[in-house]
């Protein structure tokens, strides 16, 4: 019994979470250190994962200074992502 | 918040103040308007500015700004906020904020903070470009 609840949960979270499509965001400086404007992403399984192909495929933004919005809003926890979430890159700020 | 293509033009500028003049409640515009400066930085002049913009949020964040103004300041009428985006030349006007408010002081108080939080809190970049041709990245202090 307990067993099937805990199979449940799990393919619950996989449903949820598991294999989601990003699409993530490369403003100012850190667009032209990727060499791209944004990156859309398939199969990720958590904000960690996401980062670490992010950091895999354009190694050198460690070097920079940014910060992240989900969905227009600035994170400063792991947050937990859902399918079609909008992530970016943001330098420091620069307007007026 | 409106982003513009280039530079805020003289035209638009009157416009604004026109259209602020139309509510006859208002006592008092204040006008802050951000130029293109000609910085001298290691023996090079910038000759222009280009604005990128993350848009979707800039509008959000706009926004915010927008009620935290109004929540502070109750006095205050209308917010106006213009910034461009992409190419803006030294000498031309890239920063727009025009607020009434029934009076002076709230007008001129208002302005000079929501000048501030733009600075602080709208996703926007800029990188100067020399009369050299060489470029740079600049971010607020």
């Amino acid at each position: 019994m307990t067993g099937e609840l805990v199979k449940t949960g799990l393919k619950h979270i996989n449903r949820l979470n598991l294999n989601m499509e990003i699409n993530v965001l490369f403003f100012g400086v850190l667009a032209e250190v990727t060499g791209t404007s944004g990156k859309y992403y398939r199969g990720i399984k958590s904000f960690g994962d996401l980062r670490h192909r992010i950091e895999d495929d354009f190694p050198e933004i460690v070097h920079y200074n940014f910060r992240i919005a989900v969905n227009n809003e600035i994170i400063n926890d792991e947050p937990l992502l859902s399918p079609d979430d909008e992530i970016a890159y943001l330098p420091p700020f620069a307007g007026g | 918040m409106h982003l513009i293509n280039g530079p805020v033009h003289i035209s638009k500028i009157s416009e604004i103040i026109a259209k602020a003049s139309d509510n006859k409640e208002s006592g008092a515009h204040s006008l802050f308007l951000g130029q293109v400066r000609r910085d001298h930085i290691e023996g090079k002049y910038v000759s222009a500015i280009e604005y990128s913009a993350y848009e979707e949020m800039v509008i959000m964040e706009a926004n915010k700004i927008n009620k935290s103004i109004l929540s502070e300041f109750s006095n205050v009428k209308s917010i106006e906020i213009l910034h461009s985006k992409g190419l803006v030349k030294t000498g031309e006007i890239s920063l727009l904020v025009m607020i009434s408010a029934g009076h002076r002081q709230d007008a001129i108080n208002a302005c000079s903070k929501a000048v501030e939080l733009i600075k602080e809190k709208l996703p926007i970049w800029k990188k100067e470009i020399f009369e050299d041709n060489s470029e740079q990245w600049q971010e607020n202090d």
